[in-house]
């Protein structure tokens, strides 16, 4: 606070103690309220800082440990609504009426209680991928019972596609059946497969799910449970019978539905137009089966002497360069796998098959985790070329027909100065990216935040990174951004951690800022719950309107309804309003 | 004989950084106790040290400090500063005993209020290691406003004993004798988190080994940026010139053989970036550029991030730098191959350079503890895909940059893995209740 705004403060009325602080949240900021609570000198606390978002939490923590309820306190926001926006004296003209405006509805508050609903011992795994299996087997180990929903009739998801994995070099079956297998057996784990979630309702503790059971489709017929399918999954053993639906209730909901590879454009790089263009997981897929040594990889039936892969197919698009899909959708972030994975492939090939050359195009190599650098060293080593393009001239590739190689592709690289180099090469492989796996039904029926790259969007990257806006509804791997195996099962295990200290006690506490009926106002008439859009937040009996607490939003649209004033959502009401406004008017 | 103090715990956490605050507050929400092991004087790592953080630009002391607030607060968790811990061994019934040493800080810290009479007494001036050396501190001082515990320090290297800050001690708090105390740590299960010392910028004679004034390391440039920084505005050390062409040098102490880091530290792109948004807003009129071997925006939004900086006219120069040099007027001359021209060798003057350092492990386990370590001197984990916490001591976990570089975000959730696998492992023991 300015001296100048600090006096402005202290002179309204009722105000006894005023404090300026560079970091009222860090502890010596806290003591300072605390020792003012303990000495009797306040009874209301008012905080001008950044946005309550941020620290509302923090400070009604500080007072509650002073004894005092943490509800008589009240927040301006002189950051974003004022340092941010404004400059000089109308800034803090507008930070003083804010403040003033705080005070006046702190003279009105009233102690609150938190409102507290049981919560069910139970979590929901939407997508049986390593995320979604992995934070099923935590929960358990926890106590917790699981059910783990997934889509298909495997599970393992996309590693499951995969067949050597960096930085470790195991293989994905190993890492698939470690998780599928103690999934599969484990007594509070029911894994459910060809199942979808069909209807979501209720709150934090206390979700009521409906699950619909797809008929097992073709591609599993007569494989046994139990049985890993390369480049497939584990096929786990149902629970579930003939039910064709069940509808059942948990506690919080862990998001694990994971992405899928970007699919490049019809003539992206030549895809589509030229056999010999394939994506890596393609690539992966065909070559699974072909012997593991040799003068030279086979790929088709065709011997492969030089082929190229090509970085940030479908990743780093930069608006104005690249073309964005019809939806409008451009994707600009990196999708932090592909140089590991593509370096990995590389080095094995050079290793396996010394007559295939391989040609690496890239924009910057992000060989970023532990053991990853590694890749980039040895296929250096290992003599993969390599050639570095800008976003804006990427290489081209075109046909060589009659030529002793199909394909040529030229660019002008940037590690020889931007010399045109063309190299006529047997096949490309594009290291496609990885985009959110669409899940608007979801999204929809449990309000699902997404961000501009359309992935789930977390409540703060550092704050809460697994959490979103909606209380009890968890992340966990791809769904949020793109990871590799390794961050995929921390993300799980951080969420699953979230959801233990959630269940843990058996309830859950939830902000008092919902609705209130005076009974003696209220005469019944129902257009409280005929507005409000929360089925089962409003009941009319016979003694007036009763309100749930739990499903209650506090959206405040009953307020402005009800013709008795006898609706009112505690911490906001009209009165605290009217109380601002004057204080705003009068400042 | 006086016996030592033994003190029993569900969880110990070795390292009160952001990665050990949010695996104690994990643990603990979990309602089991934890103690947590500082080595420094304050809680809160190298995280409460920076000015703001990628990629919201939200300010450091913003983030840090309830974290912090709350791990102190929390009536399940304990935490002990100025700690060593000298051994960690199994015991008989399973669990894990810690022997630890506290280093005397010369004050009571149940007499200290905070109120910096002392500091305000000491006569004696040592250059403040937490604002990057720039400016002075004394020599008995609080580390910093938002340090916890609030308690002064004395440092007994730079003690003169004059006695004046015993003389303006209202609680008598101060105690020139006071001894290191020996106590003993029982605990079921144990998350190290014991962090990163930045890449030591005094290794690369190419880079002048410290000797050239206006070359600093970025976490210096943090200290330059933070809102309560040593100057509270941004000017070169050495004639205290705005610096009107700064220059970022990329992979200073990572991917590097010649200093014993092949490993990329995953951080330095994108806190310099960061750093030149930041000066970007502090001094508009500055040419700002980085000189980078790849650009590594791998994180949720991060790639963004860097387009914005490049949108804002930050320039991106590839090419390793050579050689920093003394150039006239104070300045700095770099020399690299002009890789994105012609090949030239050319040099470029800037004003002020700022080495993006590394990460190396703050702690070596060798002689405390059977960890195994890597070839990257980071602790080892025993199942990076599936379980990447778990260590091959049974019932250790790891977290954060002690199992290898990374940035905040990828740290607060290995912090929250490695909470879940205590606590599963605490289930182990039968019958055993929460503490």
């Amino acid at each position: 606070m300015t001296s100048e705004k600090e006096k402005k403060v202290k002179e309204i009325n009722g105000v006894t103690v005023t404090h300026t602080n560079t970091f009222m949240c860090s502890d010596p900021g806290q003591e300072l309220i605390q020792r003012d609570i303990k000495s009797g000198k306040i009874n209301r606390v008012v905080v001008a800082s950044c946005a309550p978002s941020l620290h509302e939490i923090t400070f009604r923590g500080a007072i509650k440990r002073a004894r005092m309820n943490p509800f008589l306190y009240e927040h301006a926001n002189i950051r974003e609504q004022v340092s941010w926006v404004h400059h000089g004296e109308k800034a803090t003209d507008k930070a003083t009426a804010l403040v003033a405006a705080a005070i006046a509805k702190a003279r009105e508050l009233e102690p609150l209680e938190p409102v507290r609903v049981e919560a069910h011992s139970h979590a929901t795994v939407i997508g049986g991928g390593v995320a979604g299996m992995r934070a099923a087997l935590d929960l358990s180990r926890r106590g917790i019972r699981v059910i783990l929903v997934e889509k298909t009739p495997f599970l393992g998801g996309r590693t499951a596609q995969l067949t050597t994995l960096y930085p470790t070099g195991a293989s994905a079956e190993s890492v698939v059946r470690t998780l599928a297998e103690a999934a599969d057996k484990d007594d509070r784990i029911t894994v459910l497969t060809c199942t979808e979630v069909a209807g979501f309702e209720g709150y934090v503790g206390n979700f009521t799910l409906t699950l619909k059971v797809n008929p097992a489709p073709a591609s599993a017929d007569g494989i046994a449970a139990g049985t890993y399918v390369p480049l497939t999954g584990y096929r786990a053993h149902g629970a579930l019978g003939e039910q064709p639906e069940i509808t059942f209730q948990s506690g919080a909901v862990i998001m694990a539905t994971g992405f899928r590879p970007y699919a490049p454009a019809h003539g992206e790089y030549g895809f589509a137009q030229h056999p010999e263009v394939m994506t890596l997981p393609e690539f992966l897929k065909e070559t699974a089966s072909t012997p593991s040594k040799g003068k030279a990889l086979t790929v088709m039936g065709r011997m492969i002497r030089r082929m190229a892969f090509i970085h940030c197919v479908g990743s780093r698009q930069i608006p104005g360069i690249h073309e964005s899909k019809a939806d409008g959708s451009l994707n600009e972030y990196c999708s932090r796998t592909c140089c590991s994975a593509v370096l990995r492939t590389a080095l094995e090939i050079r290793q396996r098959y010394p007559q295939t050359h391989v040609l690496d195009y890239y924009r910057d190599i992000r060989t970023y985790g532990r053991g990853q650098e590694v890749y980039y060293e040895k296929a250096s080593e290992n003599n993969v070329l390599f050639f570095r393009f800008e976003p804006d001239d990427p290489p081209v590739i075109s046909s060589n027909a009659g030529g002793p190689h199909p394909l040529r592709i030229r660019v002008n690289d940037t590690l020889t100065f931007g010399e045109a180099l063309s190299a006529d090469v047997d096949l490309v492989v594009l290291a496609v990216g990885m985009e959110a796996q669409p899940i608007p039904s979801l999204v929809e029926i449990m309000k699902l935040p997404t961000g501009m790259d359309r992935f789930l969007q977390e409540v703060h990257p550092k704050l809460r990174p697994v959490e979103v806006a909606n209380n009890g509804i968890l992340l966990a791997g791809t769904c949020q951004a793109p990871m590799d195996i390794g961050e995929a099962c921390t993300a799980a295990q951080a969420s699953a951690a979230k959801a233990a200290a959630l269940l843990g006690k058996g309830f859950v506490e939830l902000d008092p800022y919902v609705a209130g009926v005076d009974p003696d106002r209220c005469s019944g008439q129902g257009r409280c719950k005929a507005v409000c859009p929360v089925e089962g937040a409003v009941k009319i009996t016979d003694k007036g309107a009763r309100i749930n607490p739990a499903l209650c939003t506090g959206c405040g649209i009953c307020v402005s309804e009800c013709p008795e004033e006898a609706i009112a959502i505690k911490g906001w009401t009209l009165k605290q309003y009217e109380k601002m406004v004057d204080a705003i008017v009068a400042a | 004989m006086e016996t030592q103090r033994t003190l029993e715990y569900d969880a110990m956490v070795v390292g009160g950084g952001i990665a050990g605050l949010q695996a104690a507050l994990d643990l603990a929400d979990q309602d089991f106790s934890v103690a947590v092991i500082e080595k420094d004087t304050t809680i809160g790592g190298k995280m409460i040290r920076l000015s703001k953080v990628f990629p919201t630009l939200d300010c450091a002391s913003c983030i840090t400090t309830p974290k912090m607030a709350a791990a102190a607060h929390h009536e399940k968790i304990a935490i002990f500063t100025d700690c060593d811990l000298t051994s960690l061994d199994r015991q008989a019934d399973g669990g894990l005993a810690a022997s630890i040493t506290r280093r005397p800080r010369y004050v009571d810290p149940n007499k200290c209020i905070g109120c910096r009479q002392c500091e305000y007494a000491c006569p004696v001036f040592v250059p403040d290691e937490e604002q990057g050396g720039f400016t002075l501190r004394k020599a008995v001082h609080i580390p910093f406003s938002n340090a916890i515990p609030q308690i002064a320090t004395l440092d007994v290297e730079n003690c003169s004993l004059c006695g004046k800050c015993a003389k303006v001690c209202p609680t008598d708090a101060i105690v020139y004798d006071q001894q290191a105390e020996d106590f003993a740590i029982v605990a079921k299960t144990a998350v190290v988190a014991t962090g990163f010392n930045p890449t030591p910028a005094d290794q690369k004679a190419a880079y002048g080994q410290g000797r050239l004034r206006n070359v600093i390391t970025a976490m210096q440039m943090e200290r330059l940026l933070a809102p309560h920084g040593p100057y509270m505005r941004l000017i070169r050390p050495s004639d205290g010139k705005e610096p009107e062409s700064i220059a970022y040098v990329q992979c200073a102490g990572s991917r590097d053989q010649s200093l014993g880091v092949s490993y990329c530290s995953r951080v330095c792109c994108m806190y310099a970036i960061k750093q030149a948004m930041l000066i970007s807003g502090a001094l508009p009129l500055a040419d700002i550029t980085i000189y980078y071997m790849d650009i590594r925006a791998f994180g949720k939004g991060y790639e963004q991030f860097f387009q914005n900086a490049k949108a804002m006219g930050i320039e991106f120069v590839k090419g390793k730098i050579a050689k920093i040099s003394q150039a006239a007027d104070q300045n700095l001359e770099l020399r690299y191959e002009a890789q994105e021209e012609d090949g030239r060798l050319v040099t470029r003057e800037h004003d002020l350079v700022v080495l993006s350092v590394g990460m190396v492990p703050q702690w070596n386990p060798a002689g405390v503890c059977h960890l195994p370590t890597s070839d990257d001197h980071f602790i080892q984990c025993s199942m990076p895909q599936i379980q990447p916490t778990v260590t091959p001591m049974d019932g250790v976990f790891v977290a954060g940059v002690a199992a290898g570089p990374k940035d905040i975000v990828d740290t607060i959730a290995e912090a929250g893995a490695a909470a879940i696998e205590a606590s599963n492992y605490l289930k182990r023991f039968t019958g055993y209740q929460a503490a």
